[in-house]
C-alpha cells in the first residue's frame, strides 16, 4: 500500500515539475488568475447565421474565419457600426470561461479579460481591488494596485479626497467646483457634456396628448434659468435633444425662446385658460446630466406655477421604480430623467428614444420622426444623413414628445499630483494611465457599487467602468475621448455597402488566465447575446439592454 | 392692611393660598419654580408666537424663487445690514436656500408645520392610547391581555425604524409620515394610562361610583380617567419632542414632507452636501429642530416634577 501511495506522490511530483519547467521555457507570464479545471480549446471556426433577415435584428451572421479573423454580416447598412461593437457591453471573455460558468454566477464578479487590471478581489459594500496583469499586451498600468470604492454623498466623496484617504472621486457637487479649483492640493477635470437633461410628458394621457399643451410648456419654461442657477460651468441649455459635439446633433431649428405670454395663448387656445393639475416625477439620483435634481425639480414646479399657473405636485420615486414606469409608459405627469453618450452617434440619442423601437416613454410614436431617423441610420456619411437630422429635428420641435433643457457639466476631481488624471465625456475613465508617484495604489471614489462585472447584460456606468479596467471589446474609445481606436482588433474593413464587417485580432493577447485570444472567443461572446435561445444567454438579469437597443431584436426572441 | 390680606401674604410667602387650589394652581405655581421648566416654556412660547404669526413675520414668500425678483445668488451667505452688509444688498437674515428662497421665511413656517406635526401626533397617540389603555386596565382579563400583547408587538421594534416600514407601506408623504409616527407612539401612551387606572379604579371613590349603580363609561370616563390623567400629560409633553424628532428624520429621509414643503428635516436633509460650502443651510435647520426638542424636554421635565407629588417640598 505504502509502495502504491509513494508511486503515486512520484507521479505527481514529477508531472508538477514538467509543467513547471514548460511553464517557464517558454517564456510565458504567469496567469494571473487561476480557474481550477478550466482547460484551454483548440481554435476551431465556428459560424452562426440567422435563417433570414425577417426577425428584426441587426445581426445576419457572426464567423470565427481563423484564429485572428472574424466576420460579421449585417442585415442593413450600419455606419455607426464601428462605434458600437466598440462599446463595454461587447467585451470578449474566454469561450471556455463562459461555458464553464454559464454565463452567470461566478462570472458577475470575476470576469476574466484582457485588460491591465484584473479582479482580485471584491468585497461586496466595502471596495473592489484590481490587480495590474503583468501579462497585458499594451503599456501596463501605472499603479500595482487600484481601488474602486463608492459613497452616494458627494460631501464624503470630497471630504475623503481632501483628506487624502482617496486619490480621485467622481461628480463633484456644483457648488465644490470652486472649492475644488480654489484648492492647491486637487485637480478638477471637468467632464464635457455629451448627455440631455429632459422634462418628458406621455402623449397618451391628458391634457399631455394635446400638442397644444406640449408646445406651451416647452415655450413657458425658462431653461436658461434652469441651467444658470443649478448647473456647474460647462454645462449648457440644449437647442436640440442630442449635444452638437455629436456630428448631426444640432442641425435643424434650435428649441423654442422661453416666451411665458405666447405659452399662456396656447395653454388657453388648447383650452386650460387657469391651468391644470399634473404630477412631476423624479428619482432623487445625481446624474452627470442632472447635479441638482430636487432643485431643478422645485424650479420647475414654481415655473409651471408662476407662468402657466400649471399645479405641479411632486412625487419622488424610488430608482428601479421610476425607470421601469418611464419605459412602460406609466407615468402619466411630467417627468425628468436624461440621457448619457454610450457611443458618440445620433442613433444613440434619437433611435433610442423616438426611434420605432422606442420604449412608451413619450407614449404614441410621430410617424415623421420615426421614418427619418430609419432612412439616415442606414446612410454611411454625415452629409448624406444630415437632411433627414435636420427633419427629425425639426418633427421633434414640433410634436414636442419632451422639453430638452440642458447638456450637464460634471467632472472628475484627482490629488494635485495624480499624473494622468483626465474625465472621460463618456463617462470610462481609464485608470491604467494614472499614478500618484511613489504610490504603488490608486483609490477612486465614485457614486455607487457596481451592480455586476458581467458588463454584457450591465447598463449601469458605476458597473461599466469597472468592467472598463478589466475587459476589452475588439475597438474602444480613445482615452478622455470619444473617437474609436483599434484595441482587441489590430484593424477592421468593412464592404462598400457597409454589410460586411472583418476584424482582424491583435496577436499575442492573452487572458487573465493565460489562455490566448482567438476569433471563436470573441464569436462566443458575441452570440451568446445575440441568441436569445442560445443556452449562456444568460446573464445577470437576462436582458442584455445594450445589444438589442443597439442591435434591434434578439435572435430567436420568445414571443410576447 | 387687613387681617385676611396679612394672613393671604403669609400664606404666599409659604407657597399655600386661602382660596381652593386646583391640581392646576398648585402644578403652575410648583412649576414657576423650576427655571429648567420655566426657560423650556418661553422658548415655547416664542415657537407659538412664530407659529401663528408667521405669514405676518416672515419677509418673504418660503415658497417662491427670488430668481429675476432680487440681485441674489444660489445658496448665498447671510446679509444683515446691522452687521456690515452693504445697504445695496437686500437683506436675508440667514441667507438663500438651494432654490434661490429666503432661509429665514422658511424656517418661520417651519415651525408652524413642526409644532403642528408635534401636536397633532401626540394628539392621535394618547387619544387612541388613552382609549385602550384604560379599557385595558379596568377591564382586565383577556381584553387586557390582547391589548397588552399587541402594545409588546408595537414596542418590540424600534420606533422610527417602524415608522420608516409604516411609510414605506403607505407612500411618502407628511400625512402619512404623521400616521407612522402616532402610530408607533400609541403602545407608550397606552401604558402610561393602564398603569394610573389600574391604581386608581381600586380607590374608594371609585368603588362607591360603582355602588351608587354607575355605568361603566361614567365610572371610566367621569372618575377614573381625570385621576390618572397626570402622567398623560407628562408623558405627551416629552412625547411631542420625540415626534418632531421622528418627523424631522422621516423628511430627511425624504419619506416625510415633500419639497417644496418648508419642513425642517427636509430643508436639513436636502442641502446636507452643502455642509461645507453652506453651512448656514444646514446649521439653522438644525438649531430650530434641537431648540424645540430641548424646549419641550425641558417643560416635561418640569411637568412631571411638578406633577409628582412625593417632589412637593423638594424645589
Amino acid at each position: 500500500m505504502n509502495r502504491k501511495l509513494f508511486a503515486v506522490l512520484s507521479v505527481f511530483v514529477l508531472a508538477s515539475l514538467i509543467l513547471a519547467a514548460c511553464g517557464s521555457g517558454f517564456g510565458k507570464q504567469p496567469a494571473a488568475i487561476e480557474i481550477e479545471g478550466l482547460e484551454e480549446a483548440d481554435f476551431a471556426p465556428v459560424k452562426y447565421e440567422a435563417p433570414n433577415c425577417d426577425y428584426g435584428g441587426e445581426f445576419k451572421s457572426m464567423e470565427a474565419v481563423d484564429e485572428t479573423t472574424v466576420r460579421f454580416t449585417l442585415c442593413v447598412p450600419d455606419p455607426a457600426f464601428p462605434s458600437k461593437i466598440a462599446f463595454t457591453a461587447f467585451a470578449v471573455q474566454p469561450k471556455e470561461y463562459l461555458q464553464m460558468t454559464g454565463a452567470t454566477g461566478d462570472i458577475l464578479e470575476k470576469p476574466i479579460g484582457t485588460g491591465p487590471y484584473y479582479v482580485a478581489q471584491w468585497e461586496r459594500g466595502n471596495q473592489l481591488v484590481f490587480k495590474r496583469y503583468e501579462g497585458y499586451w499594451g503599456e501596463p498600468a501605472k499603479s500595482e494596485t487600484l481601488v474602486f470604492r463608492w459613497g452616494s454623498e458627494s460631501a464624503q466623496r470630497l471630504l475623503e479626497l481632501q483628506s487624502g484617504t482617496v486619490d480621485g472621486i467622481d461628480n463633484p457637487a456644483p457648488d465644490d467646483f470652486a472649492v475644488i479649483e480654489a484648492d492647491s492640493n486637487l485637480q478638477l477635470k471637468p467632464r464635457p457634456a455629451l448627455n440631455i437633461f429632459y422634462i418628458g410628458m406621455n402623449n397618451t394621457y391628458p391634457p399631455f396628448d394635446n400638442e397644444k399643451v406640449r408646445q406651451a410648456i416647452a415655450m413657458g419654461i425658462d431653461r436658461q434659468r434652469i441651467v444658470d442657477n443649478f448647473y456647474p460651468a460647462g454645462s449648457e441649455v440644449a437647442s436640440h435633444f442630442t449635444p452638437c459635439a455629436i456630428p448631426n446633433g444640432c442641425v435643424g431649428d434650435p428649441w423654442y425662446e422661453f416666451d411665458p405670454a405666447k405659452a399662456k395663448q396656447l395653454l388657453a387656445e388648447a383650452g386650460f385658460p387657469d391651468g391644470f393639475k399634473t404630477k412631476l416625477f423624479y428619482r432623487d439620483v445625481v446624474r452627470g446630466y442632472l447635479p441638482q435634481v430636487s432643485n431643478v425639480a422645485q424650479d420647475i414646479q414654481a415655473q409651471l406655477k408662476a407662468n402657466l399657473n400649471i399645479d405641479a405636485e411632486i412625487e419622488v420615486q424610488e430608482s428601479g421604480t421610476f425607470l421601469d414606469n418611464a419605459d412602460s409608459g406609466k407615468l402619466d405627469g411630467l417627468h425628468l430623467l436624461g440621457w448619457g453618450a454610450d457611443y458618440p452617434d445620433q442613433t444613440n440619442f434619437l433611435d433610442y428614444h423616438f426611434g420605432a423601437g422606442a420604449s412608451k416613454q413619450f407614449g404614441n410614436k410621430f410617424d415623421d420622426i420615426t421614418s427619418n431617423l430609419a432612412q439616415a441610420a442606414q446612410l454611411a456619411s454625415d452629409a448624406d444623413r444630415e437632411p433627414f437630422y435636420i427633419a427629425a429635428n425639426n418633427a421633434i420641435r414640433t410634436h414636442v414628445p419632451m422639453i430638452p433643457v440642458a447638456h450637464g457639466g460634471s467632472g472628475t476631481a484627482f490629488k494635485a499630483s495624480v499624473t494622468g488624471a483626465h474625465a472621460s465625456p463618456l463617462g470610462n475613465e481609464f485608470f491604467a494611465v494614472m499614478e500618484v508617484p511613489g504610490q504603488d495604489t490608486f483609490v477612486w471614489m465614485q457614486n455607487a457599487e457596481p451592480i455586476s462585472l458581467f458588463c454584457a447584460d450591465e447598463t449601469d456606468g458605476e458597473s461599466l467602468r469597472a468592467c472598463e479596467q478589466v475587459t476589452q471589446s475588439l475597438l474602444g474609445y480613445e482615452i478622455a475621448g470619444t473617437a474609436v481606436e483599434p484595441v482587441l482588433a489590430e484593424s477592421y474593413e468593412a464592404s462598400d455597402d457597409l454589410t460586411v464587417w472583418t476584424f482582424k485580432l491583435r496577436e499575442g493577447v492573452t487572458f487573465h488566465n493565460g489562455f490566448t485570444l482567438d476569433a471563436a472567443d470573441v464569436v462566443e461572446s458575441l452570440v451568446l447575446q445575440w441568441d436569445a435561445a442560445h443556452p449562456l444567454h444568460k446573464g445577470n438579469t437576462g436582458a442584455f439592454s445594450y445589444w438589442s437597443g443597439l442591435f434591434g431584436t434578439f435572435l430567436n426572441a420568445p414571443a410576447e | 392692611m387687613t387681617q385676611e390680606t396679612q394672613i393671604v401674604a403669609a400664606l404666599d410667602a409659604e407657597g399655600l393660598s386661602l382660596k381652593s387650589v386646583s391640581l392646576w394652581n398648585i402644578t403652575l405655581r410648583r412649576l414657576r419654580r423650576r427655571k429648567s421648566a420655566m426657560i423650556g416654556l418661553a422658548i415655547l412660547g416664542v415657537l407659538v408666537l412664530i407659529a401663528l404669526t408667521a405669514q405676518w413675520l416672515a419677509p418673504y414668500d418660503p415658497y417662491a424663487p427670488l430668481i429675476g425678483v432680487e440681485d441674489v445668488r444660489v445658496r448665498e451667505a447671510p446679509c444683515i445690514h446691522l452687521f456690515g452688509c452693504p445697504q445695496s444688498k437686500p437683506q436675508h437674515i440667514l441667507g438663500i436656500d438651494g432654490n434661490v428662497r429666503d432661509q429665514f421665511s422658511r424656517l418661520l413656517y417651519g415651525a408652524r408645520l413642526s409644532l403642528m406635526i408635534g401636536f397633532s401626533t401626540v394628539t392621535f397617540a394618547i387619544a387612541i392610547g388613552t382609549v385602550l389603555g384604560a379599557l385595558s386596565g379596568y377591564l382586565g382579563g383577556w381584553v387586557d391581555n390582547v391589548i397588552m400583547r399587541l402594545m409588546d408587538v408595537l414596542l418590540a421594534f424600534p420606533s422610527l425604524l417602524l415608522a420608516i416600514a409604516i411609510v414605506t407601506v403607505l407612500g411618502p408623504g407628511l400625512i402619512n409620515a404623521l400616521l407612522a409616527i402616532g402610530i408607533v407612539s400609541i403602545p407608550a401612551y397606552a401604558r402610561v394610562v393602564r398603569a394610573s387606572v389600574l391604581s386608581v379604579r381600586e380607590m374608594d371613590y371609585v368603588s362607591a361610583s360603582r355602588a351608587l349603580g354607575g355605568s361603566m363609561t361614567q365610572i371610566l370616563f367621569r372618575r377614573v380617567l381625570p385621576n390618572a390623567l397626570t402622567p398623560l400629560i407628562v408623558q405627551g409633553t416629552l412625547g411631542i419632542a420625540t415626534a418632531i424628532l421622528d418627523a424631522a428624520a422621516l423628511s430627511f429621509l425624504g419619506l416625510g414632507a415633500q419639497p417644496p414643503t418648508p419642513e425642517w428635516g427636509s430643508m436639513l436633509g436636502a442641502e446636507r452636501n452643502q455642509v461645507f460650502t453652506a453651512p448656514h443651510l444646514v446649521f439653522f435647520p438644525g438649531v430650530a429642530i434641537a431648540l424645540t426638542v430641548l424646549a419641550f424636554n425641558l417643560l416635561g421635565d418640569g411637568l412631571r416634577d411638578a406633577l409628582d407629588p412625593r417632589l412637593a417640598h423638594i424645589s
